[in-house]
């Protein structure tokens, strides 16, 4: 597995996503998962590891974040910080809302808490300045105040308004 | 960008992504978020996760979220706690009545943030001839557990205080502190004064000044602006003593005939007190002045292109304070290499450094005299605006101009053509840690 140009012998990690696809990462990279790394150390990790919750096209994603952080944590001073902040910014897509969602389940099952930060923060930014009702559309949440009930509550919270 | 027609479903997102996804929002944006459902305004209203969190990532780098408040307070009032506290970190100076007791103390304070506190300290040049500047810690600001302010003063700085005294173990800070309030009125102005039965932390909602002042625009109180507020601020005040003005007040009583032991203090925050690309002049400086001992300097930029400079820090001479020591109103930077008659009057002066022993200068690795002058800029002093009987003199420009020498490191020294002296300035502060202090 390991080549023998490879002076490093890194163990692989071998995943299975739910559509049965196989992926073998170096255990440095599978460590940005704190539930893989926790398995690791519990010496669970030496067989296939399938991730039920997890398609193909999202792990994939998911490792190829890990993979360029892992890299750019190594390189250092060498890494190009500009290069990963474009990765970073290209990586969430904020029009393609099932790819989030799958994606943050994703970072959240295996607990990558970097990708879940950038995540969570991308969504938060998508209801910032908005006002309930334009909440509402975006993230399909169901009314079920009355009018009265609704300007109770806002009155209620004006205080965080002033800011 | 336009909205898109599939809506992302929030609530199908397992508990703790929400959480995650809301610590990030300001409370303004949670406040409407709160508005869409049931379901969501309990999360608001007592979710004491949620309003952790929002506290952690604001300032879990500065302080111990976890033990504010004996780790027993409803997180949502603490953030709106740190978040007033927030606009008190950094330098403040003391400023109004000159002649009360405290006026014997360095009029320059500093707030940081402590583990589970706020601590206001005095900060004073050292005399032992060095850069080193003195810390006197006089004022904790904690929350109780029903987020009620709990803030101690200890005027003499007796006492050095453990986090056992100030968690009221010790029963040191009941007996032998004094209980004080902070309030602001208008951004940049705070009072201190002692708790007579009043109420606590709170903003003065009749000063009018308008929240969110951006820095940019701020160049300080003007004298006339403040004394104005400190009147208003009296004579709104419904509270057993304080009925009119009692600015002159000494001793007084209030109506139980209980002793005022502490005059109130009032102190107007110092903005800008860095430098910034754009400034690079600006903010708190220290540096050794002609009598080979420690001042501090301010320097702001006013709002027609210039600058002032004027000492913080002796408070015998709190008047003085609004008297600069330098000033332009033309910032053009010249850059080196200078003409050889600049040369000349740079090269033939001696900067005003500490006394150094003999074997420590070769540890002195930064030495300013070795740092080469990058920029140079024409100031005037107000020496002559002083000295009523120089005016015959300033016939002779020499008198009153001067220089500043940029140096690489972006520190800078200035100096004037009547004598022959640089005053290196160095930062008091970086990042918000004060340095060199003892």
């Amino acid at each position: 597995m390991a080549s023998s140009s490879n002076t490093e012998i890194q163990k692989m990690i071998v995943l299975q996503s739910s559509d049965g696809q196989i992926f073998e990462i170096e255990e440095s990279i599978a460590s940005n998962s704190q539930t893989l790394r926790n398995m690791i150390e519990d010496e669970c990790a030496d067989n296939v590891i399938p991730l039920p919750n997890v398609t193909a096209k999202i792990l994939a994603r998911v490792i190829e974040y890990c993979k360029r952080h892992t890299e750019a944590a190594a390189a250092g001073d060498a890494a190009d910080a500009d290069d990963l902040k474009k990765f970073d910014a290209d990586f969430v897509d904020p029009d393609d809302q099932e790819t989030l969602f799958d994606t943050i389940l994703a970072a959240n099952y295996l607990n990558i808490s970097s990708l879940m930060d950038m995540l969570c923060k991308a969504v938060a930014d998508m209801l910032k300045g908005k006002d309930a009702e334009a909440i509402r559309k975006r993230f399909n949440i169901k009314n079920d105040y009355t009018k009265e009930e609704e300007e109770e509550v806002r009155k209620e919270n004006s205080w965080a308004f002033e800011d | 960008m336009g909205e898109t027609s599939i809506p992302l479903p929030f609530g199908d997102f397992p508990d703790d992504v929400q959480l995650c996804v809301l610590s990030f929002l300001l409370p303004a944006d949670l406040a409407a978020f709160s508005c869409t459902c049931k379901r969501f305004v309990s999360l608001y209203r007592h979710d004491q996760r949620l309003w952790f969190s929002m506290c952690h990532r604001r300032w879990g780098s500065k302080t111990l979220i976890n033990r504010w408040g004996s780790g027993k307070i409803s997180y949502k009032i603490l953030y709106r706690i740190l978040h007033e506290y927030d606009s008190l970190i950094g330098f403040w100076r003391r400023c109004g009545d000159a002649a009360s007791a405290a006026s014997s103390s360095s009029p320059l304070v500093f707030f940081e943030w402590g583990p589970f506190y706020i601590t206001c300290s005095r900060i004073s040049p050292s005399r032992d001839g060095g850069y080193e500047v003195i810390k006197k810690p006089f004022l904790w600001m904690s929350v109780a557990s029903n987020g009620e302010p709990v803030n101690y003063l200890d005027p003499d700085g007796k006492f050095a205080l453990t986090e056992e005294d100030l968690m009221g173990e010790s029963g040191l800070a009941e007996n032998e502190l004094i209980q004080v309030n902070v309030s602001f009125i208008g951004e940049c102005h705070a009072v201190v004064e002692e708790n007579l039965g009043f109420s606590g932390f709170g903003r003065d909602s009749s000063s009018g000044n308008s929240r969110g002042e951006d820095y940019e625009n701020v160049y300080g109180s003007p004298p006339d602006k403040l004394m104005t507020e400190i009147y208003q601020y009296f004579a709104n005040r419904t509270s057993p003593s304080g009925n009119g003005s009692r600015r002159q007040k000494r001793k007084g009583k209030d109506k139980q005939g209980r002793m005022r032991k502490w005059e109130p203090e009032h102190f107007v925050k110092i903005v800008n007190c860095s430098p910034k690309p754009a400034r690079p002049l600006q903010g708190l400086w220290k540096g050794i002045c002609e009598n080979m001992s420690l001042d501090f300097y301010l320097v702001s930029y006013d709002d027609v292109g210039g600058i002032v400079c004027r000492k913080v820090g002796d408070s015998n001479r709190a008047l003085t304070y609004h008297t600069p020591i330098f000033w332009t109103s033309n910032l053009t930077f010249i850059e080196s290499p200078f003409s050889p008659e600049e040369d000349h009057i740079y090269n033939c002066r001696l900067h005003l450094r500490p006394p150094v022993e003999a074997d420590q200068s070769l540890l002195l690795s930064s030495d300013c005299r070795d740092i080469s002058v990058s920029h140079m800029l024409y100031i005037n002093s107000s020496y002559d605006l002083v000295i009523p009987d120089l005016v015959e003199t300033t016939a002779n420009p020499r008198q009153m101009k001067g220089r500043i020498w940029q140096y690489e490191n972006g520190t800078f020294g200035f100096g004037f053509l009547r004598d022959s002296y640089i005053i290196d300035l160095k930062h008091i502060a970086v990042d918000g840690h004060l340095l060199d202090t003892v």
